[in-house]
């Protein structure tokens, strides 16, 4: 049967069984581990081989020259380089979690390659240290790397996303260490790294930035060869002295288990598999040892590179790739020899229903009452498994069982077909991608994603993300840039139209950025076209800018409305152009040259000058030095000295020149000439009383203030300088003397003559200077009746009032005036009547 | 005294806009450790009285400043300039620091923009060479919501901005603010609007659509149902006639700012002699709510009303045995009496100015130049009140008002009031004069006037109309029929087309449109496909019409609004969001800029 083929390839360990599938044969040529350094990137990544300059090679028809060499998890061919960098021996190689490949040279200098083998400029270094006295070894993790220099000193980069080099603290010994592990800083107590060393005695020294710690005194019996810490980093597996696998707290405070290996050398390699297995390795034979029974045993004849992953360990050599894993625990109950769980039932039914066998419904009734986590079991292990016929047998299980039971998540075999589409397309060998479910999750889609890109596997990438319904923004956009940049031959306008055709499959992406990209690699034109495509205003304005397309800029800053871009164009303009021609620009587009007016009102007051006489806005230059001249009459110096008056009147006749130059500005004109006379005359004015108290009030004003000083002649002179009417006149005239209350005075002058606009005005200067009396003399005056009637109502004559009403013969008015007298009387009392009613509150 | 109202009766969430502007605010003291002093520009703290109280901002440690030129005096190393985008503050900002820099003084300097940095205030920072002295922020404060149905985006200045300076600045931040709206309550699928400022506004507000899009998706049924834009250019007419309604008055006399009057405590009946107090008047005060809309002649009658039953109620306890459960009652009741007494005193307060002939002479004439019947006499009232000194505000009021029902005014007679303006009233006023006349809103006479046939039209001159029981907003200016609401009461009726005629004689284009839904860009197909009356919303809520009035809204044309909103027959609740609540002073107040 099917079940016992597949657990035949198991191995026991402990209690729990372990198995090896091949992931791929590798097809590569020369390349002999024997001989070469290998750094391999966890979660199925790239491998970088280079031939190992530490080792004396024969080198048969090689080229002398080293070559780095870049290949997929499956072995192919993704880049090389040819190796040329000074600085001696390398010493480390370690891929980081964003695929960057770290080379760490004897110099202490970091050269860094992308996965096209690209050199990333700058190189890093370590430090002058590190220079003079020579990197001896390094560690790595996912984002930084750790280096003990032969004078035994330590240095760090603990974050490639600011590279910068640390010392650590002076470890204290006086020979280079056995063993080093770190552990990242992610999982200390202080959240910096900290590099474990293993020293002569027995002792593990933990080193910080800021302090050396001795871990394991008393635990350990003697110095330790060779550590691993565990990938959550709270274990640490380590080869003793005298030939035991030690598993400790990675604080080294006790031990969980020791073993007896049956080599009391050092293993070349020593790594985790998962959490619950440890794997050394010596020279052809691979040793698992577990928490409990006796170790397995793997022979190779020929060299390995073991590649730890989160649930097991890959194991890398000339000839293929494999993966050593535990078998999971629904793969056990279904295809463990004579298992006779729901799962392994309904595996056998579904075999017995495809030989048409009714076999298959006893079986089912034999487990009716666990179907559900049967079907779960057949769905958990196709996850598992890597073999595309054995995923599609155990998911057709499931769903066969799942016919039978109703309540079982129907989206659960679906979900998981999702996600073993995806495993299988990155797993094939020409992407090369080996991931296991359980790192797939743990890497999450969207970085796989990403890596996808970084390999230019965009149509994959794009597939993948539209299969799982994610944003296909960074795909498309990243495709878009790589295009580009690679595309330096074609044409402008054929490139633009290949790039459109993709970017439009995305809503909202930002052409602004691929634009920016284009004119980065010297393509302006493009980027310019690539523009015109941008939605965003916001971000396409400030490119438009930066590509030199001002005046396009200033047009779309202006069309979408947000003044803030408009103001972002206008200054760059301002900025760049030669005064006259930024004039020019500004004067076709209102928007752009009104708002430079409202700023240069503010702040640039004889620009906008040049501005206005540049654009023959004449009158607008007169508007700023008329109130240029207010200004200056501001100024506290101003009003001391009388001679400052001088340029204040030269600036409003400036101002008037210029308004009668435009030919249509007679009223400005003719203002601003009265508001210079004005202005003498009240400076003679304040002469001549002695009295500051002119200048800057009003013409009216004046003449009131001549009045209220009894000058007379004086308000005379204003009223005929300044034609003022005799309507105005008489008002004014009254009032004044109605505020110096010379009552005899107003007397006099209502007899001078009749008064042009009648008795009102004295009526109304009574009135409101509360003088009954005064008010009586002239009321009867009044030609209108209905007047006379509402100023008797006014002062509270009722009986005149009505008399005066009646005498209009206006019945409206009479029932008006009642009203008012009914409402007054009523209106003063009750709200008086109303509180008096709420005074019980106020107690 | 609560000076921030309560907004849970709103139509839609505006607390968790309001709580949300808090948290922004909070998030920024926090951000910045320790003690600091906060400047703020005097027009944005008293909009923040509405959102934060200020008891809040010290547990933050922040002692508060008003922005000026003068130096701040203060012990703290860190302050934190919170203030509009407006390069005019900026000049301030720069004197303050420049003076602490010639005292030696080292402080470390925060800006924080509202409701977004701008170019042009960050260069004026940086042409004072400061730019690198000072940590800049943001502050995205679009909307403060004054009441329970009415919001404010604060911009004072934005018809003067749009019709003078020809500075658009304010209609972006309107469409942005709508937008942000839209990211609460959904895409507003109808928009109509009327206006040069509105429609552009409509425009902008497609264009952040396409840019960065309201996920439409998300929200089953927008909230908000329309979008109803509205110029206050297309009726200045509104705004300068006196506002006859109780809340009305007391903006026009007592000027209420962000929704409280301050006056004096004896006025109050407090025994404070010489102090002053603040009076908030919003929906939490039940009484308020019910009289504030209401004719003043009508909220008279009802206070005595009130009043007096109060009074009976005490008489009948006093003299008569009651059961427990009318004692009860009668202290419910008392319970009123505090804001019966508030209201008594303001109200009293109100009528001094009222019953002034001025007053009453004042309203006759609105009234006489609303119907446009006799030019002459209206001609020589307001040569006589510019004759005679009368504050220029209220001349201004009233000249205004002529001007636009009369299409501007025959040349002759404009040259006549400038010159008598600028005479009486001083040549700095010219600036002034070229405002309003760039503004249009006092120009010389081009073409004939229309408004006789708008008035008739629309009907805004009702006669015989009952302010006690009114059936037409005519109510609020007791017989003239705002003509901004007339508009609003079509638009939400049945839509622009029956109106087309008249609003041709109106300034500025008008657009209805469909938007949302499924169409990325309104194309102009579905605006033949729209429908005449607005779709009543599923789920039985009473679909939510935003009226947005851009240059600003009387308290009368509010109350009109919800005058509307409660007919019988009306299917739609109304919220309203202005640039401004203003008033006729408050808005020729704008035009005003001294040169000197």
């Amino acid at each position: 049967m099917a079940n016992v083929s597949v657990a035949a390839e198991w191995q026991l360990l402990y209690n729990r069984y372990y198995r090896k599938p091949e992931l791929y044969p590798l097809p590569w040529r020369h390349v002999d581990l024997a001989r070469t350094k290998v750094a391999a990137a966890p979660f199925g990544g790239p491998v970088a081989v280079i031939r190992d300059d530490s080792k004396i090679v024969q080198l048969h028809a090689e080229s002398a020259l080293r070559k780095l060499r870049l290949f997929s998890s499956s072995g192919s061919l993704l880049a090389d380089a040819v190796w040329r960098h000074s600085g001696g021996r390398l010493v480390g190689m370690s891929w980081t979690d964003d695929h960057t490949l770290l080379c760490v040279v004897q110099d202490g200098t970091v050269y860094r390659y992308d996965v096209h083998a690209n050199l990333i400029e700058p190189n890093l270094s370590l430090g002058k240290e590190c220079f003079e006295d020579n990197v001896a070894d390094c560690a790595f993790w996912g984002n930084g790397l750790v280096c003990i220099t032969d004078a035994l000193q330590l240095f760090c980069i603990p974050d490639f996303g600011n590279p910068t080099a640390v010392k650590l603290a002076d470890p204290g010994i006086d020979q280079m260490p056995h063993c080093m592990a770190v552990i990242e800083p992610q999982y200390t107590v202080s959240g910096n790294v900290e590099v474990l060393l293993g020293v002569d005695d027995a002792a593990v020294l933990a080193v910080e930035e800021d302090g050396v710690q001795r871990l394991g005194e008393g635990v350990l019996r003697g110095p330790l060869q060779k550590m691993v810490v565990s990938r959550d980093g709270k274990w640490l597996a380590s080869f003793t002295h005298d030939g035991r696998l030690l598993v400790t707290t990675s604080d080294l405070t006790g031990v969980i288990i020791e073993r007896e290996c049956e080599s009391a050398l050092p293993p070349q390699q020593i790594a985790w598999c998962g959490m619950d297995a440890v794997l050394l390795y010596w020279h052809d034979m691979l040793l698992m040892m577990g928490p409990d029974g006796d170790p397995v045993h793997y022979f190779f004849d020929e060299p390995i590179i073991l590649i730890p992953e989160c649930d097991g360990v890959r194991i890398l050599s000339n000839t293929s790739m494999e993966f050593l894993q535990r078998v999971p625990d629904s793969t056990v109950s279904i295809f463990t020899i004579g298992s006779t769980s729901p799962a392994a039932l309904l595996y056998d039914a579904l075999d017995h229903f495809d030989r048409r066998s009714a076999k298959a419904d006893e079986n089912l009734r034999l487990i009716k009452s666990s179907l559900p986590e049967a079907v779960e079991a057949c769905v958990d292990a196709a996850g598992h498994e890597f073999d595309v016929s054995r995923q599609k047998t155990l998911l057709r299980a499931a769903s066969y069982g799942q016919a039978f039971c109703s309540n079982f998540q129907r989206d659960r075999i679906q979900e998981m077909c999702k996600i073993l589409r995806v495993l299988n397309a990155v797993r094939s060998p020409e992407i090369g991608i080996p991931l296991s479910i359980q790192q797939y999750k743990l890497l999450t889609p969207s970085v796989l994603i990403g890596r996808l890109i970084n390999a230019h596997q965009h149509l994959l990438a794009l597939r993948i993300s539209e299969y799982l319904g994610m944003n296909q923004e960074v795909v498309i956009m990243h495709w878009a840039c790589s295009k580009i940049t690679a595309s330096l031959s074609i044409p402008d306008a054929t490139l633009l139209e290949i790039l459109l055709d993709k970017l439009k499959l995305c809503k909202g992406i930002s052409y602004a950025a691929v634009a920016a990209h284009a004119d980065k690699n010297g393509r302006r034109k493009l980027a310019a076209l690539l523009v015109e495509h941008e939605p965003r205003s916001s971000k396409q304005v400030p490119l438009l800018l930066s590509i030199g397309e001002e005046d396009i800029a200033l047009m779309k800053a202006t069309e979408c409305g947000d003044t803030d871009l408009v103001y972002l164009v206008l200054f760059h303009i301002w900025q760049k152009r030669q005064p006259l021609e930024f004039f020019g620009t500004i004067q076709v587009r209102p928007l752009a040259r009104d708002l430079f007016i409202t700023y240069a009102r503010c702040y640039k007051h004889e620009f906008l000058k040049d501005f206005f006489l540049s654009t023959g806005q004449l009158q607008d230059v007169a508007f700023l030095l008329w109130k240029e001249s207010w200004e200056l009459g501001k100024n506290p110096m101003a009003s001391k000295g009388s001679t400052l008056h001088g340029p204040r009147i030269k600036l409003i006749e400036k101002a008037q020149s210029l308004f009668a130059e435009t030919k249509e500005h007679f009223f400005e004109t003719k203002a601003a000439e009265e508001h210079a006379k004005l202005l003498r005359i009240q400076h003679e004015l304040e002469v001549t009383t002695k009295q500051a108290i002119f200048v800057d009030s009003s013409i009216s004003d004046t003449i009131r203030t001549c009045i209220v000083l009894g000058n007379h002649r004086a308000a005379m002179k204003v009223k005929t300088e300044f034609k003022v009417s005799e309507k105005r006149w008489y008002w004014l005239k009254v009032f004044a003397f109605a505020t110096i209350k010379d009552w005899v005075a107003l007397e006099k002058f209502s007899k001078e003559k009749k008064p042009p606009i009648g008795y009102r005005p004295f009526v109304e200067a009574c009135i409101e200077a509360d003088e009954k009396g005064e008010a009586i003399k002239y009321i009867p005056k009044l030609a209108d009746p209905r007047e006379r009637a509402e100023s008797y109502a006014r002062i509270g004559m009722a009986k005149e009032a009505a008399d005066a009403a009646s005498q209009a013969k206006d019945g409206e008015l009479l029932g008006r005036l009642k009203l008012t007298f009914a409402q007054n009387a009523a209106a003063s009392s009750i709200f008086d009547t109303l509180r008096d009613r709420l005074s019980f509150q106020g107690a | 005294m609560a000076q921030i109202p309560n907004l849970d009766n709103a139509p839609v969430n505006l607390t968790s806009i309001r709580e949300q502007s808090q948290k922004e605010l909070v998030n920024i003291l926090r951000n910045i450790r320790g003690k600091k002093c906060l400047v703020i520009d005097p027009k944005l703290g008293d909009s923040l009285s509405l959102i934060i109280q200020t008891s809040i901002l010290k547990e933050h440690g922040v002692e508060l400043r008003h922005l000026s030129g003068d130096p701040i005096q203060t012990d703290s190393s860190k302050v934190v300039y919170l203030v509009h985008a407006q390069p005019k503050l900026m000049r301030f900002i720069c004197s303050n620091i420049h003076n602490d820099v010639s005292k030696g003084l080292q402080r470390e300097y925060h800006v924080y923009f509202v409701p977004r940095r701008t170019v042009v205030c960050e260069k004026v920072l940086e042409e004072e060479k400061l730019h690198h002295m000072i940590t800049i922020g943001e502050y995205p404060l679009y909307i403060v919501p004054m009441d329970e149905d009415v919001l404010s985006f604060e911009l004072d200045l934005s018809y003067k901005e749009c019709q003078v300076d020809g500075d658009t600045s304010s209609l972006w931040h309107i469409a942005k603010a709508i937008h942000k709206l839209e990211y609460s309550f959904g895409v507003i699928p109808n928009v109509r609007a009327k206006g040069k400022a509105s429609v552009r506004i409509a425009d902008i507000l497609n264009r952040m659509q396409a840019e960065e899009p309201v996920n439409s998706s998300d929200m089953a049924v927008p909230e908000i149902n329309t979008l109803v834009l509205l110029d206050r250019e297309v009726d200045m007419v509104t705004p300068l006639c006196s506002q006859l309604t109780y809340e009305g008055l007391l903006d026009e006399f007592l000027h209420i700012s962000n929704g409280s009057v301050e006056l004096d405590a004896s006025i109050m009946g407090l025994q404070q002699e010489g102090k002053k107090t603040k009076v908030p008047l919003n929906s939490s005060d039940k009484l308020f709510k019910e009289i504030r809309d209401l004719n003043f002649e009508v909220v008279v009658q009802i206070l005595r009303q009130k009043a007096t039953s109060m009074k009976q109620d005490y008489t009948e306890m006093t003299t008569t045995t009651q059961t427990v459960s009318e004692l009860k009652d009668f202290v419910k009741k008392l319970n009123s009496l505090p804001e019966i007494t508030r209201h008594i005193n303001l109200a009293q307060h109100l009528t001094t100015f009222t019953s002034k002939p001025s007053f009453l002479g004042q309203l006759d004439m609105e009234h006489t130049v609303v119907e446009a019947q006799s030019y002459d006499i209206c001609f020589d009232y307001i040569e006589e009140l510019i004759h005679k000194q009368e504050p220029l505000k209220t001349v201004l009021r009233l000249l205004i008002l002529f001007s636009i029902t009369n299409s501007g005014l025959p040349k002759k007679h404009f040259d006549y009031f400038r010159k008598e303006l600028l005479h009486s009233y001083g040549f700095e006023h010219i600036a002034l004069l070229n405002n309003l006349e760039k503004a249009g809103l006092f120009k010389k006479q081009e073409s004939k006037s229309n408004w006789l046939t708008i008035k008739r039209a629309l009907e805004l001159v009702v006669e015989d109309t009952d302010t006690a029981n009114p059936n037409d907003i005519s109510y609020v200016f007791s017989g003239y029929a705002p003509l901004s609401i007339r508009l609003v009461q079509h638009a939400i009726r049945s839509g622009w087309r029956p109106v087309e005629e008249i609003l041709k004689l109106l300034p500025g284009p008008h657009l209805e449109t469909k938007r949302g839904g499924f169409s990325n860009s309104p194309s102009f197909d579905t605006l033949s496909r729209v429908s005449t009356s607005i779709a009543k919303v599923p789920d039985g809520r009473r679909a939510l019409v935003l009226v947005v009035f851009v240059g600003g809204v009387t308290f009368a044309e509010i109350s009109a609004l919800r005058f509307l909103s409660a007919q019988e027959g009306m299917a739609y609740d109304l919220i309203i969001a202005t640039t401004k609540i203003v008033n006729g002073q408050t808005l020729v107040e704008t035009f005003m800029e001294k040169l000197g």
